[in-house]
């Protein structure tokens, strides 16, 4: 299942475009102006290496800005593309509205989701990481798109710290936690907000944000995406950002066959692991041993 | 016994008598529908019977018929200030004293809540209500046992002599004196009443000078003679629970809870007992740590080691050989640790030891870098050893001053800087004379003078040490073992007065000082502008100024410091290597801030100096080590320089507490294992890598290597 999911999100990196929109809004202070600044260019640099991506970066963006630029990419986008929008900034709820703040007038929830419906590419990705960002989940929920907010609903007002770790996220090799060379949308959620929990930890202090994930269309948001609650299916297959180059094997005739059984490992490895709770401890080790050394010796036929 | 889990539900607010607002309210429309004309014998007799709630209401429907009866008002806070509220207390004693200005027993009542939270002013009130009534009894004998609370037996005898002359039944009078005979060790006394609360107030001054066995026995005479007497049933299982008999404290404190008995310190030390079930505990030969489950894994290794190395060092130092393990135990909650400090003197602000256990902040119950855990244990170990060679004699000055003085002997960084609070002490010649120097630590005049007492006493050691060695403070340890005053200890140990002894260390520390206190006020204000001069980016005045002011106080390392304007400065500027040096500096002036020493791992390791990078980051281990960044830089530091235990250590530290990385995080662990030439523990690691990432390359490349 594994090798399966990689080499989808690959091939869906390689023969389409992800389009990425970095929004900043109003900072109000010069410590927070200066930090959505330095985020949203870290994020920048850390897009500038992927492969058939567009990358549009609005810093202290105009809600017209937004707009043009959410516009322009429902005229080039294809269904077989992607988007990833990123939101950082101060937001506000008022119990039946999200706003972003910009210069200007606010962007709501609910005409980012008109925005966001008008671009053909089917998978999407929405990571709205400013204060009160929960209450956009209701806007902006649909199939085939996960959202991703630093806040889990609309009432957590304070200035949240989520987004300095997304971008660690997108920087850190240890956010590619199956080491397949592509960090997905889940496992960026993950090492962020993990980030976020250590931060609130280690300064002793309430914490005052509690990121969720919706991909499903119609959840309220989890904190733990899980098989258990459905949640995370989607974005594990969301492919943020590739790391190094996955696929030259797949496109190899020869090795379709090393493929196919280190799939078939792949697949075992992951049945036992689903199991391991009714096997013995050493019966485990022995079995799961054995199959990781064979993938191990498979992999390594593959390389050659 | 049906084990009573209310205190559970409650915070320590609850547990005062204030709480039932509501139900006081109701009882008092009724009662004063029932009784038309309350009387205060109608209170005292309701409290007397402990109907505590009916007495209240009656004293509020007297107050509220008669707003300008002061003696109401005393009453009802004497009432507040039995049922644990001396907030409510003291307001009341203010509001009668607003009424009568002199008014004797509302100056008692200010004098006996300023006693129960050890404030100088305790003595201030009792005076004051002497002064309108010279006969008050009650206020004889208070300044009597402050007299003793302030270690100072002569003037207590004093006290309770004229307590004696006002009423030669006063049994409180009599049990300061019999206290101050069985603090001297003489067991037979003409003072012992055999009363309850004689023998409770002696117990309490016991556990005041650190003498817990004692002091438990005290209680325990208490109970014989007076059963129902709760304060000192909490006061035992405290007590007990302080010196690790948990069983027979839990016993005692549930018997107090059914009693109604529920102070803030019964409550609370319930609470924390409950909480001991998610406490993990490790032993050794000679240790019993206890640690929360939750950071038990991670902080194991460290603390274990390090209270080992104190252990073998103290042996050695102190020539003492504890006859059995030490207990430390680990709290990350500080209000659950603030629970064992409870009802005693001074700030207790980072740790405190009770005979053979010691109990302290976790340094993940602090902000990362204001708290130096390893320090804390060093000078709370140091405590074991010097009660324990006393049996427990020894003035708060010395011990506090001997395990300030061994945190800077483990290390000169280690120990505490020359704070602002102690700068304004020198300069406001508000240090006080070593003979006096207790009376700083229990009943302090000024907010910050604990922390200046701590200082005192630390440099005191110091000086004593430096000027007359080592061997002079061990044989002062035995003449206080032996019962000497610090007068005798001082006299006889280093052949001069204590007055003598005053003048030549203020003659020194006034010189090691001097520079930093004289120039201190000019410090502030250039400090101040380099600040503003950084946050203008004007890096070659930030240098010039900074570095002008550097050495007029290099103990300053907190937020704001100059070494971090310098280096940063140095580094806008390119300079790293004199950002290194500046960076350097703070490191060994004991700065403790964990980004600022990263900072100057990164440039270590940047120039080469993997060494030197590590040794920062290791000291780190010391200050905040719950930090998963720190130790996988630390483990791929010692890896590379052949530390295979360093690197082993520190990856396990890593994987103690769910690794961002996991499958890197095990890896890292196998090429550490690998090196150590432990194939099965690396193979054993491998496979938990690849279990959480199957295709991870460098794992599985080790494992084909491992397998052949």
């Amino acid at each position: 299942m594994r090798l399966l999911l990689t080499l989808l999100l690959t091939a869906a990196s390689l023969t389409a475009t992800t389009y990425y929109v970095t929004v900043t809004g109003l900072g109000g202070e010069p410590d927070y102006e200066q930090h959505f600044a330095m985020w949203a260019k870290d994020i920048d640099k850390a897009l500038k290496s992927t492969p058939d991506s567009k990358i549009d970066t609005l810093v202290n963006a105009t809600r017209d800005q937004v707009r043009t630029a959410l516009d322009g990419i429902a005229k080039q986008a294809k269904p077989q593309d992607a988007l990833v929008l990123m939101l950082i900034g101060h937001g506000s709820y008022d119990g039946y509205e999200y706003k972003i703040n910009l210069p200007g007038p606010d962007l709501t929830a609910s005409e980012l989701a008109t925005l966001l419906d008008r671009i053909p590419a089917t998978r999407q990705l929405v990571v709205d990481m400013t204060s009160s960002s929960g209450g956009a989940i209701e806007f902006l929920r649909r199939a085939n798109r996960v959202v991703i907010t630093a806040t889990k609903n609309g009432t957590e007002k304070n200035a949240t710290v989520f987004a300095r770790y997304w971008v660690e996220a997108l920087d850190d090799p240890a956010a590619d936690s199956d080491k397949n060379d592509v960090v997905s949308a889940l496992e960026a959620f993950r090492f962020a907000d993990k980030k976020t929990v250590a931060f609130y930890e280690s300064q002793n202090r309430l914490a005052t944000e509690h990121a969720v994930l919706e991909d499903t269309g119609k959840g309220d948001g989890v904190r733990a995406p899980s098989p258990e609650n459905g949640e995370g299916l989607l974005a594990a297959q969301f492919p943020l950002l590739r790391l190094g180059a996955t696929a030259a094997a797949a496109k190899d005739p020869a090795k379709v066959q090393l493929l196919a059984k280190k799939e078939d490992l792949e697949q075992q490895i992951d049945k036992l692991k689903y199991e391991k709770a009714a096997i013995p401890p050493d019966e485990y080790k022995k079995q799961i041993g054995a199959l990781l050394l064979k993938l191990a010796q498979t992999q390594q036929e593959i390389d050659k | 016994m049906s084990r009573p889990d209310n205190w559970r539900a409650g915070n320590l607010a609850r547990s005062r008598l204030s709480a039932g607002l509501s139900n006081l309210l109701l009882v008092a429309l009724s009662i004063t529908a029932a009784l038309p004309a309350q009387t205060l014998d109608q209170a005292e007799s309701l409290w007397k019977q402990h109907r505590y709630e009916e007495s209240k209401a009656v004293f509020e429907a007297l107050i509220k018929a008669h707003p300008r009866n002061a003696e109401y008002r005393v009453r009802f806070g004497r009432l507040f200030l039995e049922r644990f509220n001396a907030p409510e207390a003291s307001k009341l004693f203010n509001e009668a004293l607003e009424i009568q200005p002199k008014r004797a027993d509302a100056f008692l009542g200010m004098a006996l809540v300023a006693a129960d939270g050890f404030e100088a002013q305790a003595s201030y009130f009792a005076h004051k209500a002497l002064e309108a009534d010279p006969h008050m009894l009650e206020a004889q004998e208070l300044l009597a046992r402050l007299a003793l609370e302030d270690n100072n037996p002569a003037k207590a005898a004093e006290e309770a002599h004229k307590a004696l002359e006002m009423s030669a039944q006063s049994t409180q009078a009599k049990a300061i004196l019999a206290t101050i005979d069985w603090l001297n060790d003489k067991p037979v006394t003409p003072w012992d009443t055999h009363d309850g609360a004689a023998y409770e107030t002696a117990a309490r001054i016991f556990v005041l000078n650190r003498r817990y066995e004692e002091g438990i026995l005290l209680f325990r005479k208490a109970i014989a003679a007076r059963p129902d007497l709760w304060s000192a049933h909490s006061q035992l299982g405290i007590n007990l629970m302080r010196l690790g008999r948990e069983d027979e404290a839990r016993t005692e404190l549930e018997l107090c809870y059914e009693n109604q008995y529920r102070d803030a310190a019964t409550v609370n030390t319930l609470r924390l007992m409950d909480s001991y079930k998610n406490f993990t505990t490790y032993k050794t030969d000679r240790t019993v740590l206890r640690l929360h489950k939750k950071e038990a894994e991670l902080l194991h290794p460290y603390f274990e080691a390090e209270m080992l190395r104190a252990l073998n060092t103290y042996d050695k130092k102190y020539g003492f050989h504890l006859d059995k393990p030490v207990q430390v135990e680990v709290y990350p909650d500080h209000e659950d640790f603030a629970v064992r400090t409870m009802g005693m003197p001074g700030l207790g602000a980072l740790g405190v030891t009770f005979g053979y256990v010691v109990a302290m902040d976790s340094p993940s119950g602090r902000p990362p870098g204001t708290f130096h855990w390893a320090s804390t244990m060093w000078h709370e170990l140091s405590h074991v050893y010097v009660l324990n060679m006393t049996n427990f004699r020894v003035p708060r000055w010395f011990t506090e001053g001997l395990a300030v003085h061994e945190e800077t002997a483990v290390s000169p960084e280690w120990g505490d800087r020359l704070d602002p609070h102690v700068i304004m002490a020198i300069k406001d010649h508000k240090l006080l004379p070593v003979a006096e120097l207790d009376r700083g630590f229990v009943r302090p005049e000024y907010p910050t003078q604990v922390v200046v007492s701590y200082f005192e006493a630390g440099r005191m050691c110091d000086y004593i040490d430096r000027e007359w060695g080592w061997p002079k403070l061990l044989a002062m340890i035995h003449d206080f073992a032996g019962g000497a005053s610090t007068p005798e200890a001082i006299e006889k140990e280093l052949g001069i007065k204590p007055e003598e002894f005053d003048k030549r260390f203020m003659t020194a520390l006034t010189a090691e000082t001097k520079k930093t206190v004289d120039g201190f006020d000019k410090w502030r204000d250039q400090l101040k502008e380099v600040a503003t001069e950084y946050k203008a980016h004007d890096y070659e005045d930030v240098i010039r100024d900074a570095s002008g002011i550097r050495d007029t106080y290099p103990d300053y390392v907190e937020a704001g410091n100059v070494y971090q304007f310098l280096a940063d400065g140095y580094l806008a500027k390119g300079d790293k290597k004199a950002a290194i040096a500046e960076l350097d500096r703070y490191a060994k002036e004991g700065g403790r801030s964990p980004d600022t020493l990263k900072q100057l791992a990164t440039l270590l390791e940047e120039a080469g100096n993997r060494k030197e990078a590590a040794e920062v980051l290791d000291r780190l281990n010391y200050i905040y080590p719950i930090d998963e960044d720190l130790h996988r830089r630390l483990g791929d530091l010692w890896l590379s320089l052949g530390n295979t235990a360093g690197a082993i250590r520190e990856y396990q530290a890593v994987l103690a507490k769910a690794p961002t990385d996991p499958a890197a995080s095990h890896f890292n662990l196998a090429k550490a294992y690998r090196t150590a030439n432990r194939p099965d523990a690396a193979k054993d690691e491998l496979l938990l890598s690849l279990e959480a990432a199957p295709g991870f390359r460098p794992a599985q490349k080790m494992l084909l290597e491992l397998s052949k």
